[in-house]
């Protein structure tokens, strides 16, 4: 397995999703075993691919043999050449990252479905299209086209929209996947058209040709920053960010683990990966680049608000994921893919093992609401553990993988933008607050729903070794940067040579001036947390009457969905429904068959002109004989 | 070739009337054996199609009025290029696909099927002839068995309905027949590949005159906005398979004739006139996506769904270059076995359930799972999600189009979203949601002929879709004189 082979990665997962459609009712076990194996060979040929990325570098530089990291064919050829839209790959340190990220955490989710999806209706579809979505998600962050990256990032709005709504049966769950296709086809428009610009004056969709292109100065600025802002509305729809963050906290109306996998590791990354992929044309336009950092630095903020006070453990989860995002756009927007990429590996295990524990917690008690919990440490140890350690690397404390990763953010911020680390400063500690209260409500205390609680027994080893080996990573993966883990991981020299921003290879170093107070910030968040939820939580219940209005702001997220459902019951429908009237009452019934009983009636008036009389006749004709006469005479003069 | 393709529906009709009534062999059957003929020749036509060949191919040609005195003769000329052999195709396989939809047809079925051939035959005709005269013949021949199909085997308003399409047709191949005349007489022949040698000769009256009177005709049929009421009336009462040919083939012989005869023989008018026509592609498109949204009928939410979609044509047409004129071809072809699609599957819907109305649904993905998914499959190609055929005609008309239009594009573009919102909430309301106890009882589509005309017309979207290359190869051979023509015009 070569660089230059990495179209196997979505096509395996693909075949298997063809497979799965149309026989996962005679295999056995309704075929889970072949979308488990077919994702194991994925994250075994993905770190065969990583390792022959490895051998490419020749004294610090990626300095791949030509093509060998790339795999092209002609997909459609039109008007000879004008519009050509070739199929290719590209493997560098970015499809690295996430080629692992996104076959291995689909693993780990694949094993635990197995012991989460058992039993239901439709388990051998719920393989079938899990095994799309990763197909379509190794062709997102595979391809060098962006028709195909747009082609895949459809397929993956397709996947989400199914699995969102995978019980249909449930009028929420189909009025979500609606909700999240729709408002993520709002962001792909922007994207399509920013594709459109930058076409129409490079005349290719190859990505690294566009950035060698805009580099030479192909395209005027103001055009640049245009296409860019376009191209980003996709980044906005796809990974939830203001304005477009709604559909997010919706979506968890899907299975646990299609959030653990779709809407916190991979799908919703899709938009950071995309900015990662054309930051060298986002460094050219300063103003398009300040726009992602300010969208991912107020996300961040807002969403981390609402985290804390939902109610429902896998939205305090989702609205953390956007908050997090926010923190991958803001490393973009000041110009470090390196911090980005970092946040996003770390962020991906840390996260999808705290949906995986979230989903053992529902599995054990069917129970998703954080005030009908409670004491469950008992009954729930493995998962107890992992998920606090899930919580602790969010919540940015040392040694844990968010610790690092964030800190990496941070001192970026600190370094170009410090307003910017300010914000994320704060941000940080409420993470840490909000995070400490879902840990708390769920695990500790007592339990305030006695029959959830008796119910509940730990999950089996299907289930438990996903969560250890996430809580491994969770753990381990930050150590990554340090350049001996590097080494001994294969890396020459450690990761920073592998991951270069602006053709210079990135040194991550421990900085306490920025570490130092994070971790102070963080802790004494999480001491809030306990002196508010801890015991019987009747600070939290006071501070709640302290503020009703605060509160409800919150609970009602900003009133942003209401104000969304507004605009298009009363705007976009009613327009619809003046149209609609319009179309009925005048263009057809007025224009149409008012054009059509106009005809009648003259034509009703008209026959009484043929009366049948000869004298009526008579004095026709010499009226027609007059008239024509007198032309005849004029014309004669 | 051609000729085979024209007779044997015809020869099939004829059969199907001569034939004295026998019960041992159904007229379905007959009509099943001929337009089975019928497609394995189109499939021919487009397979032994050569794109690297200049010019009209499979052509035959013999006078057929001789009135040389007079100045010019009419000839039977048929033949194919690249913009007409993917539509002799779709011809083919929708009409297969309406005669099988059509297999439970009680109500007079050897008139019935002896109607349905006869329109292929006249789509068919239109979409072969290369003299004007022959075209117009064969334009107006399709007005005949539509009428009939509509007014005696539909339901509703039928007779309105049918009536109102007649009007409308005839109304604008009065203004096309003149234009005709006017171009015929002033060069001296009626064939249409002598006349695009010389565009723009010089006629009788001003050419914008001319160009609008063929025009008229065309973009009554495709149809845009305002001249597009007939066709929501139309599908609402038609039955399922003229549904199925009317968005499926018909409106492609306005989408074709555009592109043949006023942009290829005028081609300076269609420069004069092309941010017009482009306005009003944006608008439909627009106007017709919005409406879509307030549609409570099933066929009605498709029919309007149309009136967008065709918009893209109009619009890949307007901007006349060869990128975006590919896309027009690649839509007509897409938007054929869509739509098609679609209306196959409302038509199972509706031949189960006795109503179409959005409100008296839920749930039907419990009781017909086979019906529920290919919707979804058809929703999906119609909001133009990329591997299905939707998305890459789409796009191609953007792409093609953005220059010469950004505007009336930027709308188009903006359509895609709204085609979400009414396929989407569409699914929402008939096929998601609680098992409904009024529908329980429903049976899935189980019977051959069904699944085969559902599998055959999702296929073809899913294979165009992965692989557009098949269509757009014979396509861009078709462009390619045009939008020289175009160009040097």
């Amino acid at each position: 397995m070569t660089m230059e082979q990495v179209w196997l990665l979505p096509a395996i997962p693909a075949g298997v999703f063809v497979i799965l459609s149309l026989f996962n009712r005679v295999l056995p076990r309704r075929g889970d075993f072949v979308a488990v194996l077919g994702m194991g060979t994925v994250v075994v040929l993905a770190v065969l691919a990583i390792a022959d990325f490895q051998g490419a570098f020749h004294d610090g530089h990626f300095a791949p043999a030509p093509g060998a990291n790339t795999y092209e064919f002609t997909w459609v050829n039109i008007g000879d050449g004008v519009l050509r839209i070739m199929f290719s790959t590209y493997f560098d340190a970015i499809t690295a990252v996430m080629v692992f990220v996104v076959s291995f955490v689909a693993l780990m989710v694949f094993l635990f479905s197995i012991g989460y999806m058992h039993g239901e209706e439709r388990y051998g579809w719920y393989f079938a299209v899990l095994s799309l979505f990763a197909g379509a998600m190794l062709l997102l962050v595979t391809t060098n086209s962006l028709i195909f990256l747009y082609l895949a990032w459809e397929g993956v709005g397709l996947t989400s929209y199914l699995l969102i709504g995978f019980y249909w049966e449930r009028q929420s769950a189909a009025e979500a996947a609606k909700k999240a296709f729709i408002t993520t086809r709002v962001g792909d428009v922007g994207f399509l058209i920013g594709i459109i610009l930058l076409w129409r004056v490079a005349g290719t969709f190859d990505i690294q040709e566009l950035i060698h292109l805009a580099e030479e100065g192909a395209f005027s600025e103001t055009y640049l920053t245009v296409s860019m802002i376009f191209l980003f509305m996709g980044a906005v729809g796809k990974s939830a960010q203001f304005p477009l963050h709604v559909w997010l906290p919706d979506a968890m109306e899907g299975p646990t683990p299609v959030s653990a996998l779709i809407h916190a590791a991979t799908m919703v990354v899709a938009g950071v990966y995309l900015v990662a992929r054309t930051l060298p044309i986002f460094d050219l336009v300063p103003i398009a680049q300040n726009f992602v950092l300010y969208t991912g630095l107020f996300t961040a903020v807002m969403a981390a608000t609402q985290g804390l006070v939902a109610n429902d453990i896998k939205r305090v989860l989702a609205y953390s994921t956007v908050s997090q995002l926010g923190f991958m756009f803001v490393a973009l927007g000041l110009g470090s893919v390196t911090a980005a990429m970092f946040h996003l590996l770390t962020h991906a295990f840390f996260k999808s093992l705290l949906f995986l524990g979230s989903g053992s917690v529902i599995h054990a008690t069917h129970q998703q609401e954080v005030e009908h919990l409670g004491g469950l440490w008992r009954k729930l140890p493995i998962t107890t553990v992992t998920f606090s350690i899930g919580s602790l690397a969010l919540a940015g404390i040392v040694p844990f993988a968010g610790f690092w990763s964030k800190d990496e953010i941070l001192l970026e911020a600190f370094e170009l933008n410090p307003f910017a680390y300010a914000v994320l400063a704060g941000t940080a500690a409420l993470t840490a607050l909000y995070t400490t209260r879902v840990v708390l409500l769920t695990f500790a205390g007592r339990p305030r729903d006695q029959h959830a609680y008796d119910h509940a027994h730990e999950s089996g080893p299907i289930m438990l070794l996903p969560l250890v080996l996430l809580a491994t990573l969770a753990l381990g993966s930050g150590f990554v940067a340090f350049d001996g883990v590097g080494r001994a991981l294969g890396f020459v020299g450690g990761i920073g040579q592998v991951v270069t921003s602006h053709g210079e290879p990135h040194s991550f170093a421990f900085h306490p001036n920025i570490a130092v107070p994070a971790t102070v910030l963080a802790l004494l968040a999480i001491g809030a947390g306990f002196e508010y939820w801890g015991g019987n939580a009747i600070r939290a219940e006071r501070a709640r009457q302290w503020a009703p209005e605060l509160h409800a702001l919150l609970v009602n997220r900003y009133y942003m969905d209401n104000l969304y459902q507004a605009f298009i019951d009363r705007v976009v429908l009613g327009l619809a429904g003046i149209v609609a009237r319009f179309e009925k009452s005048v263009v057809n019934e007025s224009g149409v068959d008012g054009g059509a009983q106009t005809l009648n009636w003259m034509g009703f008036r008209l026959k009484f002109l043929q009366t049948g009389r000869i004298p009526n006749y008579a004095l026709g004709m010499a009226l027609g004989v007059l008239v024509l006469s007198i032309f005849a005479l004029g014309g004669g003069e | 070739m051609l000729t085979l393709f024209l007779m044997l529906p015809i020869a099939g009709a004829l059969t199907l009337l001569l034939l004295p009534e026998d019960q041992r062999i159904k007229p379905r059957v007959i009509a099943l054996v001929y337009s089975g003929l019928a497609f394995a020749v189109s499939v021919l036509v487009f397979a032994l199609f050569d794109p690297a060949r200049e010019g009209y191919q499979f052509v035959q040609r013999f006078t057929w009025i001789d009135a040389s005195s007079a100045g010019f003769t009419v000839q039977y000329a048929l033949g194919v290029d690249g913009l007409s052999a993917p539509l002799v195709l779709l011809t083919g396989l929708l009409s297969l696909a309406a005669v099988l939809v059509s297999w439970n047809i009680e109500l007079r079925p050897r008139a019935y099927f002896a109607m349905l051939l006869l329109l292929e035959a006249s789509v068919a005709g239109v979409f072969t002839s290369l003299d004007l005269i022959q075209f117009f013949f064969f334009w107006e021949l399709e007005l005949l068995p539509m009428y009939l199909l509509i007014s005696i085997w539909g339901s509703g308003r039928k007779e309105y309905s049918a009536m109102k399409f007649l009007l409308y047709t005839i109304g604008g191949s009065a203004l096309m027949a003149v234009g005709f005349l006017l171009i015929g007489l002033s060069a001296g022949t009626f064939d249409i590949a002598v006349l695009a040698r010389t565009p723009d000769a010089e006629l009788i009256l001003p050419g914008a005159l001319v160009f609008w009177m063929i025009m008229a005709a065309f973009l009554v049929k495709l149809p845009v906005f305002p001249v597009h009421t007939w066709l929501p009336d139309a599908h609402t009462d038609a039955p399922t398979a003229v549904s199925v040919m009317l968005a499926g083939v018909l409106l492609k012989m306005g989408g074709y004739g555009i592109m043949r005869i006023p942009v290829s023989l005028l081609p300076e008018q269609a420069h004069t006139f092309a941010t017009l026509l482009a306005t009003i592609a944006g608008f439909s498109v627009v106007y017709g996506a919005i409406i879509t949204l307030q549609q409570r009928d099933l066929k009605r939410l498709i029919a309007y769904s149309s009136v967008s979609h065709m918009g893209y044509v109009l619009l890949g047409v307007a901007a006349l270059t060869p990128v975006s004129m590919s896309g027009a071809a690649l839509q007509m072809f897409t938007h054929g076995t869509i739509t098609g699609l679609l209306f196959i599957m409302v038509g199972l819907v509706y031949d189960r359930a006795h109503t179409r109305q959005i409100a008296d649904f839920g749930g039907l993905m419990h009781h017909v799972p086979f019906i529920g998914v290919f919707m979804l499959v058809a929703g999906m190609a119609s909001l133009g999600l990329p591997t299905l055929s939707g998305f890459v005609a789409e796009l191609t008309v953007f792409l093609g189009s953005w220059d010469a239009h950004p505007i009336a594009t930027a709308f188009a573009v903006f359509g895609v979203v709204l085609a979400a919102g009414y396929i989407l909430w569409m699914m929402q309301r008939v096929f998601f949601g609680p098992p409904s106890t009024r529908w329980a009882s429903m049976p899935d589509a189980t019977a051959w002929w069904e699944r085969t005309a559902v599998l055959g017309m999702a296929a073809s979207i899913v294979v165009v879709g992965v692989y557009p290359a098949v269509v757009t190869r014979v396509i861009e051979a078709g462009i390619e004189p045009i939008a020289a023509i175009v160009g040097a015009a």
